[in-house]
């Protein structure tokens, strides 16, 4: 008697507190009680949606809007997490170019937008930056395409003078037609001033050229590894670490701390930059560079590196209305409003074709037309294949570098580690 | 059970009188409410424990037994080749080390400072109550606020640390390429968060020694020092293997300050080029959230509480002893 009498007060106690505890976790999402569909985005850093959200809520006065930023590293290892467990994604969520492959096998996690009729907008986008957010030979649209990183190089003009070397943006571009050519001007910097490093970290050229090649470190028929046989690779690989061999690299992480010290001392003077990466470079040298910087045609030709894509997990609740408003905020006008309001470069032609875009001047970097820069180097871009294991190598081979720059290692003993040890990350 | 035949007999033959019966039964309730109501309190800790603590605890299990991609969830039973691939795995050793050596670098120090510290602060100082909230600052500050100052202290090219070595003609160090500058620079960032916190449990448990005791070693002509490993320390024995504990379950826990020592933050790191400072929380946290391989993460997870337990046990037995010993 005693003994059930206290276990019917514990489970009392114990169905209340879970019930307690159940209604605490529940309660996300849902809509709100003014009978309006409230649509949350989720995004990292800055996509320049504040201003148009208001305008599609003012369009739409039965939905609202919410926008959810987090920090760029977060914002990938959340949204699987969210994915995993069934709940808390946002209605709306921004993708990375360099994590997508990631998300693309778990497809089935969210809303083939094709679905709700994204085929026929496939003509927005320049073709390679379509064909990154769709899967299934294109029949799975997994997500739109926002912005493109785009490739040029930066330089410091002040640093470039002192080494005795041209100043001028367009002579600065012929000096580098190709990568070779980068690693000469390199030597001629170095000799003429030894104390300033010539680029900031080896890892940035090796992606830049890495990302110039049709495959990397997987093949494009298949998806299989082939890192280890891919001459572009090693060639690649051993370019970029020519340069930290001979010291000619900060040995920065990029965009890390020390990054940020290093380009307020002006002791570097070029790194490759995308559109997004000029806001970062302002952000770190401070105004008393301003003008310092300019921005270069990049070696080897046009390439892309970052850009996000917009998605629509399964789990939300409106999926017509988020489709509706992922493809608003992709459409061209929007692409361009961004541009004006942020720097975040246009993925479609009719956008950073616009002579509005093209004829677009960067004050900071010495009134730089970035506009065109940008868009020229769209236009020649040969897409390279991401696997979908693309991300769990590539910082393999970043580490690798960057043993090499510290003098930990050689290139080649470097080079077969990353190798050994891609090959398992691959596995 | 033992009172029914009792009121079964009393049942059957003359029956008690009616106000002994209700005193009984307020008796009983009585004995049930001293007995049973302590459990009913402190019930609602172990469900919410069994909820948010042992259920992911055997959930972790379940997965660890599986492949389990993190988003796909499960990919079919394994059975214990998580666990096999694990002990196999030499950056498992490696973070394993690393962790280690980290907590022997920390901890030891950090504990003996804090007794010293203690010591100090138990003394009759001027502004008491300042140093004492003093000694607890590090602690309350964020711990991402204090990764991000060390971070920049030592810094390679524009560091602090690497200038006042400048000074007294040292070079430069990288702090995070080499393995001994990584670890000392990150068990002093756990040493500056940690110290002063436990300083302040060690200062409570020395207010409670009694005073005559002090003042008859006095008497006897006892040093300072002497007085304070031979009373001092033996009278607040059960807090010391307390502090021993907790700092190593925190210290083999250890994530944070090294992730973001790390250039490569969250997203990337690795624990330096060569992983050189990966502990075993790193290297669970690579697997699970950025490699998505959430079957290896849980083995690594189940590996790391049996460790935790191993090592506990361990300090819990020469922790006794040497404070014993004293």
């Amino acid at each position: 008697m005693s003994r059930t009498l206290v276990g019917r007060t514990t489970s009392i106690t114990a169905v209340a507190l879970a019930a307690a505890l159940v209604a605490g976790c529940g309660g996300g999402g849902g809509d709100a009680g003014d009978g309006k569909i409230k649509l949350s985005i989720g995004i990292f850093s800055d996509f320049g949606y504040t201003n148009l959200i208001k305008e599609y809520q003012a369009a739409h006065p039965d939905i609202e809007i919410e926008q959810r930023t987090v920090k760029m590293e977060q914002h990938h290892t959340q949204l699987a997490t969210q994915l995993a467990g069934g709940r808390g994604a946002a209605d709306i969520v921004a993708i990375e170019e360099g994590n997508i492959t990631q998300f693309r096998q778990s497809k089935d996690k969210f809303v083939n937008l094709a679905d709700h009729g994204a085929k026929e907008l496939e003509g927005q986008w320049a073709a390679w930056k379509w064909n990154q957010g769709t899967t299934d030979g294109g029949n799975f649209v997994l997500g739109l395409g926002t912005d493109m990183g785009s490739l040029a190089l930066c330089y410091r003009r002040d640093l470039f003078e002192a080494a005795g070397l041209p100043t001028d943006r367009e002579d600065v571009g012929k000096l580098w037609p190709t990568w070779q050519d980068y690693l000469k001007v390199a030597d001629t910097f170095t000799r003429k001033t030894p104390n300033v490093k010539f680029v900031d970290t080896a890892q940035n050229v090796y992606k830049a050229i890495l990302d110039q090649t049709e495959e990397g470190y997987f093949a494009k028929a298949d998806d299989s590894f082939i890192g280890d046989r891919n001459d572009k690779v090693k060639q690649a690989f051993t370019l970029a670490a020519s340069l930290g061999e001979k010291k000619q690299t900060g040995a920065l992480a990029p965009f890390s701390q020390d990054w940020n010290v290093a380009l307020k001392q002006a002791s570097f003077a070029t790194t490759t930059c995308p559109a997004w990466a000029l806001a970062l470079i302002k952000a770190g040298a401070g105004d008393e560079a301003a003008g310092k910087w300019d921005v270069a045609a990049a070696p080897g030709g046009g390439g892309n590196w970052g850009g996000s894509f917009l998605a629509v997990p399964k789990q939300g609740k409106h999926p017509k209305e988020a489709y509706e408003l992922a493809k608003w905020l992709t459409a061209p006008e929007q692409q361009k409003r961004i541009f004006k309001e942020t720097g975040n470069l246009p993925s479609e032609p009719a956008a950073y074709q616009d002579p509005e875009v093209t004829s677009t001047k960067n004050e900071y970097f010495n009134s730089a037309p970035v506009g065109q820069i940008f868009g020229n180097s769209a236009e020649n871009l040969k897409p390279t294949y991401r696997g979908t294991k693309d991300s769990k190598v590539t910082p393999v081979f970043n580490n690798a570098l960057s043993r090499v720059e510290t003098g930990k290692q050689s290139t080649s003993d470097a080079f077969d580690q990353a190798v050994q040890e891609a090959r398992d990350a691959a596995k | 059970m033992t009172v029914a035949p009792e009121r079964a007999a009393g049942r059957g033959t003359t029956p008690l009188p009616p106000p002994a019966q209700r005193l009984s039964w307020r008796d009983k309730l009585g004995r049930l409410d001293t007995k049973y109501t302590p459990y009913v309190i402190v019930a609602p800790f172990f469900v919410v424990f069994g909820i948010f603590g042992l259920y992911p605890l055997l959930y972790t299990a379940w997965v660890s037994l599986h492949e389990w991609q993190l988003i796909d969830g499960d990919q079919g039973f394994t059975g214990l080749a998580n666990y096999t691939e694990l002990l196999s795995d030499k950056n498992f050793w490696n973070a394993l080390g690393n962790t280690v050596s980290l907590f022997l670098l920390s901890t030891i120090p950090q504990l003996f400072a804090a007794l010293g510290l203690a010591a100090l602060l138990d003394r009759g100082l001027r502004g008491r109550a300042f140093w004492r909230a003093g000694v607890l600052l590090p602690n309350v500050i964020s711990v991402a606020a204090v990764a991000l100052v060390f971070a920049q202290l030592y810094g390679r090219d524009f560091g602090i640390v690497n200038a006042l070595l400048g000074f007294v003609g040292v070079d430069p160090v990288d702090w995070r390429a080499s393995t001994w500058a990584s670890h000392l620079a990150i068990s002093s960032m756990v040493m500056w968060r940690w110290t002063g916190y436990n300083a302040l449990i060690y200062l409570a448990a020395m207010q409670s020694v009694p005073k005559d005791m002090y003042e008859s070693a006095m008497l006897d002509g006892a040093s300072r020092w002497r007085v304070f490993w031979s009373i001092t320390v033996p009278s607040i024995r059960p807090t010391i293997l307390f502090t021993v504990i907790v700092s190593t379950i925190g210290g083999m826990q250890l994530f944070v300050e090294p992730q973001l020592f790390d250039p490569g933050g969250t997203a990337t790191g690795t624990g330096g080029d060569d992983r050189q400072f990966q502990t075993l929380v790193m290297y669970l946290y690579e697997k699970g959230f950025r490699l998505f391989d959430a079957g290896y993460s849980s083995a690594i997870a189940w590996v790391l509480f049996l460790v935790i337990l191993v090592v506990a046990v361990v300090n819990f037995t020469v922790a006794r002893r040497i404070a014993s010993k004293g």
